[in-house]
């Protein structure tokens, strides 16, 4: 059985096969100069109609990453080239010694609510009320991640936009005499939803790497929740696990 | 005939088995699927609820008039998907879970836990081959050579997929692999059975979206999102074991990792995995 898209995930099925496509150019799947499967093959391959393989192929065409040669074929371009690898802004964002050189921070929310029901559920301990922030992360003044952290409201208190500057939330706190000790993180993919993606200058549906947090004191007092939301073209989490116990397996690590 | 258990759903909705029979015709579909899909549906959506009989084999073949053969077939996946138990002399029943559970993979015990999780899956492999290595994994990876054994599989649990892995050992170990091995275990204990004492992984997560093939092999429409990783299997940072590429289900696989701060008060002085 072909298995056809759907709008399951709640995105034209143009946008699947555009984002299906895009992704095996960037990926190096279809290489350079590398002819792509024929109209008939698209069509048969995801069982979407010629129409919505044309829109997809139009698309591409029009970004530049491939060539449509009449009576040869398509083609992906030569010069597909990424602006910076996932790679490269990992390192980037990781290195808290160069982060304020190279990212920025836009608060776009720092103010008290009712906690989550979701955060409630799960930990009474955040009580009724909590600091939550929004904001996105650029390395070069490219959106890569959006964040929204919450904060139980006797630790955030005292955080204000201008506290938190360029810095992670965990950084803030820190200096405001909250030390995170232990980190809980969980890695999950999801699709951009419309918010997610205009934030991240990205595709709705598109599928987005995310991580979530929970930071706690010494004494297992919770600092922080946090949810990560990256554009996985710009951003991958790389973990070096050493399995000698004596030694550290480290992380590299951003908040 | 009478059957013993009965349940609402073959007496209030005698309708569906014309249904069943009527929609063979239109879709050239399977009776037997079309009878698991009106029951997953029922199991799915609480009609039948956790622990209630289902209708007896019977009753399912009189209501919507199918072979006894094509009941059983029906049955028979439900269980292997393990959302109906057969009890012999009792009946059938809906089991508790209907969702398969998540599965996380801990980073910070991932020697560990990468063969427990092994040995709650049941792998398929659907490629085991020596071909060559994606340009761009050469290029990341050069010692794997133009050439490795490349390994493919789908991993499940309680019969829904969860994760299609691609693995690449380079040529030399992969002639020593043999593939009922893999079939059986997790690649890491299949390489160590073998010699090489893996001392570390680089483990790198990110997201992607269904391919084709993706798309088919973990039932999830094309484009959906799902949770990629890489692991790359090394002594000593220096020998190259395996790289294995997966891409996850991000509903039912997870990866975890618990963090410890680095000595020192400041928050810059970075954090390690937490030491089990």
């Amino acid at each position: 059985m072909t298995r056809a898209t759907n709008a399951g995930i709640g995105v034209t099925r143009y946008l699947q096969v555009y984002t299906v496509l895009s992704q095996a150019l960037a990926e190096g799947d279809i290489a350079a100069g590398e002819a792509l499967p024929s109209e008939p093959s698209l069509v048969r391959q995801y069982g979407v109609s010629r129409t919505t393989v044309r829109r997809a192929l139009a698309r591409l065409a029009a970004e530049r990453c491939i060539v449509r040669r009449r009576g040869s074929g398509t083609f992906a371009r030569d010069s597909v080239t990424k602006s910076a690898s996932a790679r490269q802004i990992a390192a980037i964002l990781d290195d808290p010694r160069s982060a304020s050189n190279n990212t920025t921070v836009r608060v776009l929310e720092l103010k008290q609510t009712p906690v989550p029901d979701f955060l409630h559920r799960e930990w009474p301990e955040f009580g009724a009320t909590v600091m939550t922030i929004r904001k996105v992360q650029y390395v070069e003044h490219q959106p890569v991640a959006l964040v929204t952290a919450y904060v139980p409201e006797e630790v955030g208190r005292q955080l204000t936009a201008r506290r938190l500057g360029n810095d992670t939330v965990l950084t803030a706190l820190d200096k405001l005499g909250f030390h995170g000790a232990v980190v809980e993180e969980e890695a999950s993919a999801v699709a951009a939803d419309p918010v997610t993606a205009k934030h991240l200058d990205y595709n709705v549906g598109s599928p987005v790497l995310q991580m979530r947090h929970l930071a706690r004191d010494a004494h297992g007092r919770i600092l922080s929740h946090a949810n990560y939301l990256y554009r996985p073209d710009r951003y991958e989490i790389h973990t070096v696990v050493e399995r000698d116990r004596n030694r550290r397996g480290r992380q590299a690590f951003r908040l | 005939m009478t059957p013993r258990t009965t349940h609402r759903t073959n007496k209030s909705k005698p309708v569906r088995g014309t249904e069943v029979r009527g929609r063979r015709n239109d879709k050239g579909v399977a009776r037997y699927y079309l009878l698991y899909e009106y029951l997953s549906g029922a199991l799915n959506d609480g009609t039948i609820p956790a622990g209630a009989a289902l209708p007896s084999e019977p009753t399912l073949v009189s209501s919507y008039k199918l072979s006894r053969t094509t009941v059983r077939r029906a049955l028979a996946r439900l269980e292997g998907e393990g959302r109906i138990v057969r009890r012999r002399g009792s009946g059938t029943f809906a089991r508790q879970n209907r969702t398969p559970p998540r599965l996380h993979l801990n980073l910070h015990d991932f020697f560990a836990d990468a063969a427990s999780l092994a040995s709650k899956m049941a792998s398929t492999i659907l490629r085991f081959e020596f071909g060559p290595v994606p340009a761009s994994l050469r290029e990341l990876q050069p010692q794997l050579g133009q050439q490795s054994l490349i390994i493919q599989r789908v991993h499940r649990s309680h019969g829904s997929p969860y994760m299609l892995t691609t693995a690449y050992v380079p040529e030399q170990l992969g002639r020593k692999i043999r593939k009922s091995a893999v079939s059986r275990n997790s690649l890491l204990t299949v390489l160590e059975q073998l010699g090489p004492r893996i001392t570390t992984t680089e483990y790198t997560a990110s997201a992607i979206a269904a391919d084709a093939v993706a798309a088919k092999r973990l039932d999830v429409p094309l484009g959906a999102p799902l949770l990629r990783t890489r692991a790359v299997l090394t002594i000593e940072r220096d020998q190259l074991c395996a790289v294995i590429d997966s891409a996850c289900r991000p509903d039912r696989f997870n990866v975890r990792a618990e963090l410890e701060r680095n000595g020192g008060r400041n928050s810059n002085s970075g954090w390690h995995l937490k030491r089990t």
